[in-house]
């Protein structure tokens, strides 16, 4: 049974004129590891918004775990771990690694309830598996942009999602630290836990067969799989005949 | 005195981490346009400034909400309604003869308190630690990143929502004792002196009110030793200690031996 189920969605932001996704179907299975590409303002964002209730979907249904998306928003986030693309925080910044990490499991908690052993041992596991244990009691603020990448990724890690998503992961990292990630995702995809990603850098992904998604003006132009070598050029077959410079 | 710093810092490491440091002076404002309503209706203006408070405070969040602004805007508009509001009934009860003076609602007067104020302050303290006890992972989670924490299904508008709503009541409480002005120094700098010396939330937690109830604590008894204005000293006092702090933080110290 397929954990994420889109049928004919369409989201759109107040006051925009026209549907940035435009009537998107998608299934995704336990344990795949998927690939969305496509060039910029695909869309690729906002459907990553859009699974985890953050965006809303006006037409079309939707169910991420087995709830109805349009209906459990907040309980469908409680499971869904998602990286989030931008983020900045300053040096002032008064949390440390560790409390950012353990972060990433408040929601799932619930109104209060404290962090309990498995939660603080959870997050010390994602903190193993990033290997950012030196990192742990310094503040966020003070690292670097890799550092806190890795942080984040850490945080959702923690939270022991059903479906892990990332936007963007490697903008900050340089290629070990890529490859390193790769293969973070590639065993959180093993024991069953969808990995969804967007990215423009396909370098080091793992030797396992993908699940592609290309993204164009709000619809998937192709939706197969693949093996990690194909990747890069069905993205750019599939974004409209090449893709411009601005989108690489 | 010693509630309404208490509640007061406690909350501005909240406010102040959220970037929301104007909703002192927009309480505070709109607490002040509440009591002269409550004076130009001739009703208890305690009453009417908790009353207009929390209205303020309801609407702050939805009005962002659906305007999609950023709440520091909301915030700028409430403030300048608050304002002409408190200005437009003291300055039409000074011109019909009324003879309202402001001076009590801006500075406020420490030594006229009656009992039930106080208790009602130690009630509203006792509520910003309850608040800050119970909610803290959602706190903290919300003062990290607002986006990251509601990704992370934290409860971020319900939690907002509660925030406001006893920012609210602390200022509009503490309205009577350090006026309206004033109550924006002791939301905003015992937060901001912590900020200068903490590394972590939770020391800010603690340092605040500490910082806030012995520097208003000296200002009392200096203000009742020298007779001097107790609330204007208190804010002076605080932000003296701001500036010292900034000129002393070892937080932007560079701290690294050459091998």
């Amino acid at each position: 049974m397929s954990i994420i189920e889109l049928e004919g969605i369409y989201t759109a932001y107040e006051g925009g004129d026209k549907p940035v996704i435009r009537g998107l179907s998608l299934s995704v299975n336990p344990g795949e590891y998927v690939v969305i590409g496509g060039p910029n303002s695909a869309g690729k964002t906002t459907l990553l918004e859009s699974i985890n209730g953050l965006v809303r979907i006006t037409h079309g249904t939707a169910s991420v775990c087995g709830l109805d998306l349009r209906r459990y928003g907040n309980e469908v986030r409680r499971k869904v771990g998602y990286v989030i693309q931008n983020f900045y925080f300053d040096p002032f910044t008064p949390f440390t690694v560790e409390e950012v990490v353990m972060m990433g499991r408040y929601g799932k908690m619930g109104l209060l309830n404290r962090p309990t052993r498995s939660d603080r041992e959870a997050a010390t596991e994602a903190i193993r598996l990033l290997g950012i244990e030196d990192l742990a009691s310094k503040t966020i603020g003070t690292l670097s942009g890799g550092q806190q990448q890795k942080t984040m990724i850490a945080h959702n890690i923690a939270k022991e999602p059903e479906v892990l998503m990332l936007d963007e992961p490697f903008s900050n990292l340089d290629f070990n630290a890529r490859e390193y990630l790769q293969g973070v995702f590639k065993s959180v995809a093993k024991k069953g836990t969808p990995v969804l990603l967007v990215s423009h850098a396909f370098d080091g992904l793992p030797d396992i067969r993908i699940h592609l998604v290309v993204m164009n003006k709000g619809r998937i132009t192709y939706d197969g799989v693949c093996d990690a070598g194909e990747v890069e050029s069905i993205i750019r077959k599939e974004s409209g005949g090449g893709l411009r410079s601005s989108s690489f | 005195m010693v509630f309404a710093s208490i509640a007061c810092s406690i909350l501005g490491v909240i406010i102040s981490r959220m970037n929301l440091s104007s909703i002192g002076f927009t309480m505070s404002h709109a607490a002040f346009a509440g009591a002269a309503i409550g004076m130009f209706l001739e009703i208890n203006p305690q009453m009417t400034a908790i009353f207009f408070s929390v209205a303020v405070a309801a609407l702050i969040g939805p009005v962002s909400d659906k305007a999609k602004m950023a709440a520091d805007a909301t915030l700028g508009v409430l403030f300048a309604m608050s304002m002409a509001v408190a200005i437009f009934l003291v300055s039409y009860m000074q011109y019909s003869g009324r003879g309202l003076s402001a001076g009590s609602l801006l500075f406020g007067n420490v030594i006229s308190l009656y009992r039930e104020d106080i208790y009602a302050l130690a009630a509203v303290s006792a509520l910003t630690i309850i608040f800050v006890l119970t909610f803290y992972k959602e706190i903290t989670s919300i003062m990290f990143n607002m986006k990251i924490a509601e990704a992370s299904g934290v409860r971020v508008k319900l939690i907002y929502y509660i925030l406001l709503f006893i920012v609210a009541i602390s200022v509009s409480l503490t309205l009577n004792i350090v006026g309206g002005l004033l109550i924006f120094v002791l939301l905003v700098t015992p937060a901001s002196i912590a900020s200068q010396f903490c590394f972590n939330v939770r020391s800010m937690f603690i340092a605040a009110p500490l910082v806030a109830l012995s520097i208003s604590a000296f200002g009392v008894w200096a203000g009742f030793e020298y007779t001097l204005p107790i609330a204007p000293l208190v804010a002076l006092l605080l932000t003296s200690v701001f500036g010292v702090s900034v000129l002393v933080s070892f937080k932007r110290r560079i701290n690294y031996k050459k091998y």
